[in-house]
């Protein structure tokens, strides 16, 4: 096969990229060894690599992630139920739509996590301080796209309902949900990937809880292969978590 | 041409203009208003422990005393690295003004830097990406499921790379924006249209002219709204960084008020912030804009 | 009356050949892609020439290869065997002597109408001041003076391509090569466009090449008409279009007309049908195998 031809082929890339990302480690090694880069600054990976072993068999891993799950679940299901009914409220509302949607868009965007001082001031230095900063972060993108997936319906497939006569509650429940409803998954999709964020961030920022506190800890008893191993498994839980968000959507999308 | 035909009649009145205004102007007054006055309520009332609902007066003189703020000598004299053997590197200059402005400028220059370093290796690596197929499905994945993590999780490892001083924070920032800013220049490349390219082929552009003449004006949109949300993100990772580690800065302000338990302090702080972050990304948004309507 | 032309040999009698008889010389292209399915030889064995100041229309059913022939002779397509010259000189990318029109729209969006038009210009480094007033002749003689700071998204599709076109004539190239420009018109738009370029082809004296699928186009507009096989590629038939000159619209309801129509869809439509039954049996197999 031509070199042309190897690119192409469905391997070629995943090789690559994984080829790249331990060519980076092994130099990162080296370089460490050789003392190019301080060591006390950055851990050896070789040392990197048992300190997972030793995080998660000595740290309680185990509770920590039902911790930080049971934070992410529950600020999930308040921004599912609140966002899906706020939005509903706008869409019916045209008046109130209209007046707040900008703002509703503009929290999205602003640093609301920075209010963690206030909650911590309202909620004390518990879970419900992070829980309800992930409700925060998270509801706008489910507001908005609830709004959008109503108000996006095609209006053929309105007046399809309307020249069988149906109802305005039979309109709602037969056509307008069922179209919208795509699009509310990604809101929710979106809603639950800034909640997880804030979950893990606030953890980490007021030393509570269950894996951002983890790294807190480590960090700060100088533990610098536990801290690189305890961020590397964040990342993980993250991805993994975003990827089965992923799956979900799809295998409730299947047309597209 | 684009405009024939347009029937000019007189408006139907509407509810709301016998005050004389929109009546969508109308409900967000009243939605103000409303909270405000619910706010009050909660305040007098004592329902939760005094400070933590302060009556609006009480915030309003914090906001006033935050704006005109104790005057200070705001000098700044840090020092970037030492990171991998370079630097360490100074900066100094002196002015004398209220404490907020010298602690928001201090956190604008760590956005500014961290938004021009993680930006500017942002757009360069989704150019990269953007344009080279089999570049774009080896790497891109990992831009892709490493952006929605926290970044603040990475923080402890930059104090170690670039010490307590400001270069963590700019570090900070600068990680926040580069994944947003990279995969939407990624995302904007892929979807130039095929054949504006094969037009610059056929006029026989240079790679300097396609790049500058036809690549970039053809994704100035999704550029600029990857900066946009970059701008976002790069505020709050530096802002977070700095609540978290700090002595300087808007959110060195905002934990220290906290600390000290001065809630009116506090609020007044936090809604100058929120003032301050949203009135930039509008700022951002009507530039991008502008330049849209100018080139469509 | 139809006859067929002599094509040029290859070689250096070719090139003698070529000097003599056109601008543009096409010889013995050969283009084969590796598909999943198979070596795929899209144009098999095709050469013409085209003579200086002609408009040499080349049609076919879809899939026999035209915009395959179009990118090639373009100079934005290579791996293939034969040569393309133009007077004398290979093709080898996109040469300056050949103007591309292509099918789709390709004005840039975010530049006016004149800044448009003047894109080749400022690619070659004229002023600013200097291309501009280049551009508006260009403009002018497509019939869209006046409109030179609108924006394309507030002209018709019509009007679009018009632009594209006067930005490739901008360039003066000696041969303009257009990759079927009004496919995505209506009928109308079509008859009228192809009026204005019957127009500005006879003053600037143009030499052109057009692929199309659309007979009628191809009648109204071309001295000769190369008609292709279905895939691969291949020339079936030279037709010399012996309608009088200056041509306009009105020339569709002339009985000529009428029959070099139908003599050139009865070539098509063998070669059209053989196309549609091989899309359909590929349909069919495809639909077997999942």
């Amino acid at each position: 096969m031509s070199m042309a031809a190897v690119t192409r082929t469905r391997i070629f890339p995943l090789a690559l990229g994984i080829g790249a990302l331990a060519a980076a480690i092994l130099a990162a090694e080296v370089l460490i060894r050789v003392g190019v880069i301080n060591r006390f600054i950055v851990p050896l990976p070789s040392q990197i690599v048992p300190a997972f072993e030793r995080v998660i068999v000595e740290e309680d891993i185990v509770e920590r992630f039902r911790l930080t799950f049971f934070e992410a679940f529950t600020a999930g299901a308040m921004i599912t139920v609140v966002g899906v009914s706020l939005g509903f409220l706008l869409f019916r509302i045209n008046i109130l739509r209209q007046a707040t949607e900008t703002w509703v868009a503009a929290l999205a965007s602003a640093p609301t996590v920075l209010m963690y001082p206030l909650f911590l001031v309202i909620f004390g230095r518990s879970a419900w301080t992070i829980i309800m900063m992930g409700f925060v972060a998270g509801l706008p993108p489910v507001i908005l796209k609830t709004i959008e997936g109503l108000a996006g319906t095609r209006r053929v497939l309105i007046n399809v309902g309307k020249s069988f006569k149906l109802t305005g509650p039979q309109l709602f429940t037969k056509i307008l949900f069922p179209a919208a409803l795509p699009t509310i998954f990604v809101g929710i999709r979106l809603g639950l990937i800034f909640t997880l964020i804030n979950v893990v961030g606030v953890e980490f920022l007021i030393n509570f809880g269950g894996l951002g506190q983890l790294i807190n800890d480590l960090a700060e008893r100088y533990d610098l292969p536990g801290t690189y191993a305890a961020i590397c498994f964040v990342i993980l839980v993250s991805v993994c978590f975003f990827v089965l968000t992923e799956r979900v959507e799809r295998w409730l999308r299947p047309v597209d | 041409m684009a405009e024939a035909g347009r029937l000019n009649l007189p408006a139907a009145p509407k509810a709301g203009t016998m005050i004389g205004a929109e009546p969508v102007t109308v409900v967000r007054a009243a939605i103000i208003v409303f909270i405000l006055l619910f706010w009050e309520a909660i305040a007098q009332s004592g329902l939760l422990y005094r400070d933590v609902v302060p009556s609006l007066l009480a915030i309003g003189t914090a906001i006033v005393k935050v704006l005109t703020g104790p005057v200070i000598k705001c000098s700044a004299e840090f020092g970037i690295g030492p990171f991998f053997g370079f630097g360490p590197y100074e900066f100094k200059w002196e002015i004398i003004e209220p404490e907020l402005y010298c602690h928001l400028g201090r956190t604008a220059f760590e956005v500014g830097i961290g938004l021009l370093v993680g930006g500017l290796s942002g757009l360069l690596i989704g150019l990269v990406l953007g344009g080279n197929r089999v570049l774009s499905k080896s790497f891109e994945p990992y831009l892709y499921y490493l952006g929605p993590t926290p970044k603040i999780i990475f923080f402890p490892v930059m104090i170690m790379w670039f010490g307590v001083g400001p270069g963590s924070k700019i570090a900070m920032g600068a990680i926040s924006c580069f994944f947003p800013i990279a995969l939407s220049t990624a995302a904007g490349m892929r979807q130039i249209d095929k054949v504006l390219i094969r037009v610059g082929h056929s006029f026989r552009a240079n790679a300097w002219q396609m790049a500058t003449k036809i690549y970039l004006p053809a994704m100035r949109h999704p550029t600029i709204n990857g900066v946009r949300l970059g701008l976002g993100v790069a505020i709050i990772g530096t802002l977070l960084a700095e609540t978290k580690l700090s002595n300087r800065g808007v959110g060195f302000l905002i934990i220290q008020a906290y600390s000290l338990f001065d809630m009116p302090r506090m609020y007044a702080m936090l809604i100058v912030l929120f003032v301050v972050a949203i009135g930039a990304n509008a700022l951002v948004g009507r530039l991008g804009g502008l330049s849209a309507i100018r080139q469509r | 009356m139809a006859s067929v032309a002599t094509l040029p040999k290859s070689g250096a009698a070719g090139a003698q050949a070529a000097a003599d008889a056109g601008i543009l010389v096409v010889d013995e292209i050969v283009k084969q892609f590796d598909t999943p399915e198979g070596p795929l030889i899209a144009v098999d064995r095709v050469s013409l020439s085209v003579r200086p100041g002609e408009f040499l229309a080349v049609i076919g059913p879809s899939g026999c290869g035209k915009s395959t022939l179009f990118n090639i002779i373009g100079g934005l397509l290579d791996g293939y065997q034969g040569a393309v010259t133009v007077g004398g000189e290979t093709v080898r990318g996109p040469h300056p002597a050949i103007g591309m029109v292509f099918q789709e729209e390709s004005t840039f969006p975010w530049r006016t109408l004149i800044e448009n038009v003047a894109f080749p210009l400022e690619i070659a480094g004229m002023s600013r001041k200097d291309r501009f007033v280049k551009a508006k002749k260009f403009i002018a003689l497509v019939g869209l003076s006046g409109f030179e700071n609108r924006y394309p998204a507030e002209l018709s599709g019509g009007m679009r391509q018009r632009v594209a076109i006067a930005r490739t004539l901008a360039s003066e190239p000696k041969i303009l090569l257009m990759d079927e420009p009004f496919a995505s018109l209506d009928e109308q738009t079509r008859l009228l466009l192809g009026d204005k370029v019957l127009q500005i082809q006879q003053d600037l004296k143009q030499t052109t090449l057009l692929i199309t699928h659309n007979i009628t186009e191809a009648v109204q507009l071309a001295d000769r008409i190369l008609v292709m096989t279905y895939r691969p590629g291949r020339v079936k038939r030279m037709v010399e279009i012996d309608l009088p000159r200056p041509r306009s619209s009105d020339v569709v309801s002339s009985e000529a007309f009428g029959r070099y129509v139908a003599q050139i869809w009865s070539d098509l439509r063998e070669e059209a049908t053989r196309g549609m039954q091989d899309e359909e049996s590929r349909t069919l197999q495809a639909g077997d195998a999942s």
